[in-house]
């Protein structure tokens, strides 16, 4: 019966076609970039009395066109699409289907009713750099050193990765111009013995706080800093809580906040399509967590300079590097 | 002749539906339990897996790699060796198709895309090579050999497409994709089915005559089924195994050459979504026939393709499907085991 009514309120009766949510492949449970962007899936739609579903699949890259095509044959009117391969795929059905709307996130793809979603991740980056080139020199602070060393484990040397790391050292300059950033890639986004190893031989090397931009392989940073006393810097979502005390901060990314919006543009009529949304720190789309285990060990001069250094970037004052659209920076190559 | 070596076919069709009614039932009661009407589920499933020519083509597309990957794995059950080392192939031979198909850009379509298919046979083939011998000269169990080499593979490739192939600018790991000239022309544009299917498809036919009117599929069976007796026979078992491992490789990665060329278009992590380890399952449930294997690709190409599109209208998680998609394995190697017990006995 539920199903049947489902159906039917599907097809026709919405004023408002309903919305598709393609799930990428690390499935829902994912605790992480899927789960964050159901969220706002989910509050957008009760925001806007749309009809809406999930799509998971194991085979999402396998059949990426068959699954666009499917949900626009089926009369959605809005697909998002948070699996970073079907950028091609949805390039191709988008043709054939004018009066349905996609989204794409983290990439830009062109299309009259393609939007495209990027995050200013660098800016979120630099204030994490510039937290980090403050309290790696303060020997006040417990699992510190005076060495100005901090080290960033990207998971692979791409230019979506390295928009982070070129941020984080961007701000960890400004902040001390002596700081001594270790780079390093692990060639893995599902490993966390490789992150563990990776970020031991960095705090051995002097470094006292590593930004960890590796996905799976990121847990083995925060492990590494759990275990040898040290501090790492979380990703994506608020990951303090993992290891309370040895996650510096997380440089949060708002995915929920970016389809919860793409979701209120569409029922509004305002559906940004053949254009590129970049939500920064402005949008609260990226930015600090809230830091509740590690506030209080931070002396209060530090915090004030990063927020300095935050309304620096929304007054537009700091204009923070991006690789992907101005390539590589020269203490980055 | 035939009717020494054929399985006792009292049985036949009952016991290879059986398996599939009885994931049928079983899934039921868990949906049942979930609270939704397995009816309604089981015809939603039927409607987005077979209803329509749209629907027909995503399921034929979504079978072509099972029908490859089952019948790479019987080809080496045939013989007698377990090969769970297929999905190994289809990361390397996919590897090596995509490879092929981004680097000679310049080439013709009728002259790149069998060189990238060939690229992919080759591949696949070389890496049960190892496996092959090992079992074949020493004895060494197939089963741990080419299940450890599936890890290896998978690692391989992630290191190769996280560095020296990582397509340039890629946020994820990803070769960069192949050229429209490599891409496989599509039977029903805009499906993604393609003439991979009819590769496929022209295999099985191949795999049916050889197995039933060649001496070489003869003695393969005879070998699979009794290795004294056929060693007794005056067959070469050890040169056998060999010769079936590596075609089982190539049949492997031909599958993954055909996925990189004809859907995916590149190589991606996480390129294969166990294609190889359901082609086991397509396998036992198909009997090792070739028209039971069609037969189990289809069903789980159609579980693969409903399972994704079914949740557009309805509420049931792709949770349920992978759980139907689980019975259906389980009941299909329950009815093997009891096949290897009976052997067993025999022996």
């Amino acid at each position: 019966m539920a199903l049947a009514s489902a159906l039917g309120t599907l097809g026709a009766a919405a004023a408002e076609k309903p919305v598709a949510l393609i799930i990428s492949q690390s499935g829902l449970g994912d605790q992480s970039y899927n789960d964050l962007a159901y969220e706002g899936f989910k509050r957008g739609l009760e925001a806007t009395k749309l009809e809406g579903r999930p799509v998971e699949s194991k085979e999402v890259v396998a059949q990426a066109a068959e699954i666009l095509r499917r949900a626009s044959d089926a009369d959605f009117g809005l697909v998002i699409d948070l699996e970073y391969a079907h950028g091609e795929p949805m390039l191709a059905v988008a043709k054939d289907y004018p009066d349905t709307k996609y989204v794409i996130l983290n990439q830009v793809r062109e299309g009259a009713n393609i939007a495209s979603v990027l995050f200013q991740e660098q800016e979120g980056s630099y204030l994490a750099g510039t937290l980090a080139a403050l309290v790696t020199t303060d020997t006040s602070i417990k699992g510190i050193n005076a060495e100005p060393i901090i080290g960033v484990i990207g998971g692979t040397k791409s230019a979506g990765i390295d928009k982070f790391i070129a941020g984080f050292v961007e701000g960890a300059k400004a902040a001390n111009p002596t700081t001594d950033v270790k780079v390093a890639y692990s060639n893995n986004f599902a490993d966390p013995a490789i992150g563990l190893q990776m970020a031991k031989a960095m705090f051995e090397q002097g470094a006292d706080i590593v930004y960890q931009i590796a996905g799976g392989t990121g847990m083995g940073v925060i492990q590494a800093a759990k275990e040898s006393g040290h501090y790492a810097i979380g990703v994506d979502t608020d990951q303090d809580g993992i290891a309370p005390g040895s996650v510096l901060t997380s440089m949060i990314k708002r995915t929920d906040v970016a389809v919860e919006t793409v979701i209120k543009d569409y029922a509004a009529g305002t559906f940004a399509g053949g254009k590129t949304m970049s939500l920064g720190l402005k949008e609260g789309a990226v930015g600090l967590s809230e830091m509740k285990h590690t506030k209080d060990l931070i002396p209060a001069a530090i915090l004030e300079k990063v927020e300095a250094a935050k309304q620096g970037i929304l007054s537009g004052q700091i204009k923070v590097w991006n690789v992907v659209e101005q390539g590589y920076p020269d203490y980055l190559k | 002749m035939s009717a020494v070596v054929a399985p006792p076919s009292t049985s036949g069709w009952a016991t290879a539906v059986l398996p599939f009614v009885l994931a049928l039932v079983a899934a039921g009661i868990v949906l049942a339990v979930a609270g939704h009407n397995p009816f309604d589920v089981y015809r939603l499933l039927a409607v987005e897996s077979f209803g329509g020519t749209k629907r027909i083509a995503a399921t034929l597309s979504a079978a072509t790699p099972l029908i490859l990957t089952g019948l790479a794995t019987a080809v080496a059950f045939r013989a007698g060796a377990f090969n769970v080392g297929v999905e190994g192939c289809v990361y390397i031979g996919g590897l090596a198709a995509a490879y092929v198909g981004f680097t000679f850009v310049d080439l013709p379509a009728p002259v790149l895309i069998p060189l990238a298919l060939a690229a992919g046979f080759v591949a696949g083939s070389l890496w049960m090579l190892v496996p092959g011998v090992l079992k074949a000269r020493l004895d060494v169990d197939e089963v741990v050999t080419t299940l450890m080499l599936n890890f290896i593979a998978i690692s391989f490739t992630a290191y190769l497409v996280n560095g020296p192939l990582l397509a340039p600018g890629s946020a994820n790991s990803a070769t960069p994709m192949v050229v429209d000239a490599a891409r496989l022309p599509r039977l029903m544009p805009p499906s993604t089915l393609n003439i991979g299917f009819l590769i496929a498809m022209a295999l099985l036919a191949l795999y049916w005559l050889w197995s039933n009117r060649t001496a070489l599929g003869f003695e393969t069976r005879i070998a699979g089924m009794n290795a004294r007796f056929a060693s007794a026979s005056g067959i070469n078992v050890p040169s056998l195994v060999i010769k079936m491992m590596l075609l089982s490789g190539a049949i492997g990665g031909l599958a993954g050459a055909i996925h990189a060329l004809g859907s995916v278009g590149r190589f991606v992590a996480g390129f294969s979504p166990g294609y190889g380890f359901t082609g086991i399952a397509v396998a036992l449930l198909g009997r090792g026939t070739p028209v039971g294997i069609f037969l189990a690709a289809i069903l789980f190409g159609a579980l693969a393709t409903s399972g994704a599109t079914i949740q557009l209208f309805s509420d049931v998680p792709i949770e349920i499907v992978n759980i139907l998609q689980g019975m259906v394995m389980i009941f299909a190697v329950a009815r093997f085991g009891w096949i290897f017990a009976r052997r067993r006995t025999a022996a």
